[in-house]
């Protein structure tokens, strides 16, 4: 039985390796002190110096973040009052509808999307601006929200905390305002985190949606890689990666267990 | 004002829902159906000079598509689809089997490093296996080192480097919908099949397998789809030769400017998704 076991680990560790691969590389290689990235010249934090006095770098930093933001904010107020109205709402014709097409971003091809969205934008005269792309980013969001919103509502119900509001002569805003609202509120902040997440990271919609003056992170990154290898790259991808760790830790502390909410 | 919010949140009457529903709605209808709708209806249409649209319906965009030119392409998109979905069903399998009955204390965490490649920057992890892959670089300087090669093989821009791309990215869409299949088999039904004098692979072939299937299918499902419109991997890891419809796509509308055609490309990959997803459904109806 161990022995076999150990064999599978040996297989799942060795899995594990080939994703965590190209992580580790560029981790070690940001700090290497050598324009050609294969071999080890020493140790430096001259490449993460250099990030922090790259002006173009910093403005494209700052974009993604007004960005993700942006979008996440839209997305946590759309995919709230959605799911109140898909959980909290007795039956309503359509609901099935409403039900699928939330789910449609998630399962739409990203270049699909963008050309979509950039035909429709161009067509109708709309110029590209930062709403645009906050908007469209918002929209793939939407499904995390909503999910992760949704979840939550449903255990809410189980436990009939806002039934006892009402009964005790609360009206529906108050018992909203002052139950559901807060009670729901990890979720929110638990989609909203992923949606950051992936509005922070997204290249493809922003490659197709981004007009000329928008330049965000992974557009900048993309740019730099066109034009060859540098090593700063790599100190932003660990920069980048930490901020994913720090943002997956934190939604893990938000994220709603199942068995959570009916507890009380 | 409070017993008008009262009034929607109460939602005893249906416009109170559609009126929460209706910013969402807002979303989905102009960033998400009249887009779409407009694609297809562009699809018909045909190209002027200097990327103008002429409005003469036809399905000529269709027909070129298909034609010698481009059918590889989109022979190529399918093959690379269907080759992933499989190497990762291949890889992802004994993983997802593992984290269901072999992780413990560690299926958590486990669960959780597999969700981080995934959730790190796409385009960041694809750099970095252009410093692996590269001419000079880690897995060619270590081939020569420990004497298998005598010269360095450009592993990059290869058909190798794209699948092992999208294996690389869509792996995670394989295990997860694996994994919680696995999850629902009742230990005791492996169990009983041991008691009754199966063994290991018996028991596995037998029970674990099949009541694995639905995971199996939908595993495969979730990969094979958006592996037909990817778009980054073969950007940066394959280049111009081995274009699959993504990038096609994309270049029609980026750089040739014929946005009919770029719309009967993409009708046909919104059919692809739909087609696939129709027969998953028909299959989990049977």
């Amino acid at each position: 039985m161990s022995r076999k076991s150990g064999g599978m680990a040996a297989y799942v560790a060795a899995l594990f390796g080939f994703l965590y691969l190209p992580l580790g590389v560029m981790f070690v290689f940001s700090f290497n002190d050598a324009r050609r990235n294969v071999v080890w010249r020493g140790f430096t934090l001259k490449w993460y110096k250099a990030l922090f006095h790259d002006a173009e770098l910093m403005s494209a930093m700052l974009t993604s973040l007004e960005l993700a933001l942006a979008a996440a904010g839209i997305a946590a107020v759309l995919g709230m009052l959605a799911s109140y109205a898909m959980v909290k709402h007795k039956a309503f014709r359509g609901r099935g509808a409403y039900d699928a097409l939330l789910n449609v971003p998630l399962m739409m091809p990203e270049v699909a999307l963008g050309v979509g969205i950039l035909t429709f934008l161009v067509r109708a005269g709309y110029e590209l601006d930062f709403m645009a792309l906050a908007s469209s980013h918002a929209l793939i969001c939407l499904p995390y929200t909503v999910a992760a919103v949704r979840a939550r509502l449903i255990s809410l119900q189980e436990s009939s905390l806002e039934d006892a509001a009402m009964d005790l002569g609360a009206t529906e805003w108050q018992a909203f305002v002052k139950v559901t609202l807060p009670l729901a509120m990890p979720a929110i902040i638990s989609g909203a985190l992923l949606s950051f997440t992936v509005s922070f990271q997204d290249f493809v919609t922003s490659f197709f949606v981004a007009g000329i003056g928008i330049v965000t992170m992974p557009i900048k990154i993309y740019s730099m890689m066109k034009f060859g290898v540098t090593p700063e790259i790599n100190a932003l991808s660990v920069c980048l990666l930490l901020a994913t760790f720090l943002l997956i830790g934190l939604n893990a502390a938000f994220a709603v267990r199942p068995d959570e909410a009916s507890r009380h | 004002m409070g017993k008008a919010l009262s009034w929607l949140l109460g939602g005893r009457r249906p416009l109170a829902s559609h009126l929460l529903l209706a910013p969402a709605s807002l979303w989905l209808i102009f960033l998400l159906i009249i887009p779409a709708g407009g694609l297809i209806l562009l699809s018909f249409a045909k190209n002027g000079p200097y990327g103008a649209i002429v409005w003469e319906f036809g399905l000529h965009n269709y027909a070129r598509a298909f034609d010698p030119k481009y059918l590889p392409v989109l022979f190529r998109t399918f093959a690379f689809a269907a080759a992933t979905t499989i190497v990762c069903l291949v890889l992802g399998y004994p993983l997802a089997y593992y984290l269901t009955f072999r992780a413990g204390r560690w299926r958590n965490a486990l669960l959780v490093g597999l969700m981080v490649p995934f959730w790190s920057s796409c385009l960041v992890a694809y750099y970095s296996w252009m410093i692996v892959l590269g001419k000079e670089g880690l897995l060619n300087t270590a081939l020569i080192r420990f004497g298998f090669l005598s010269e360095p093989i450009g592993f990059l821009y290869t058909p190798f480097a794209i699948l092992l791309g999208l294996v690389y990215f869509y792996l995670p869409f394989t295990v997860l919908p694996l994994y919680a299949s696995l999850d629902k088999v009742p230990r005791s039904v492996v169990e009983a099949a041991y008691d009754l004098g199966a063994g290991r692979w018996t028991a596995f072939w037998k029970v674990t397998f099949p009541l694995s299937l639905p995971g199996v299918v939908a595993g495969c499902v979730l990969t094979f789809i958006p592996c037909l419109g990817d778009f980054l991997t073969v950007e940066i890891l394959g280049g111009p030769r081995y274009y699959l419809l993504g990038n096609l796509i994309s270049n029609q509308f980026m750089m040739a400017q014929d946005w009919p055609f770029g719309s009967a490309l993409t009708s046909l990959l919104l059919a692809g998704l739909v087609g696939g997803l129709w027969l998953y459904q028909a299959w989990e109806k049977a």
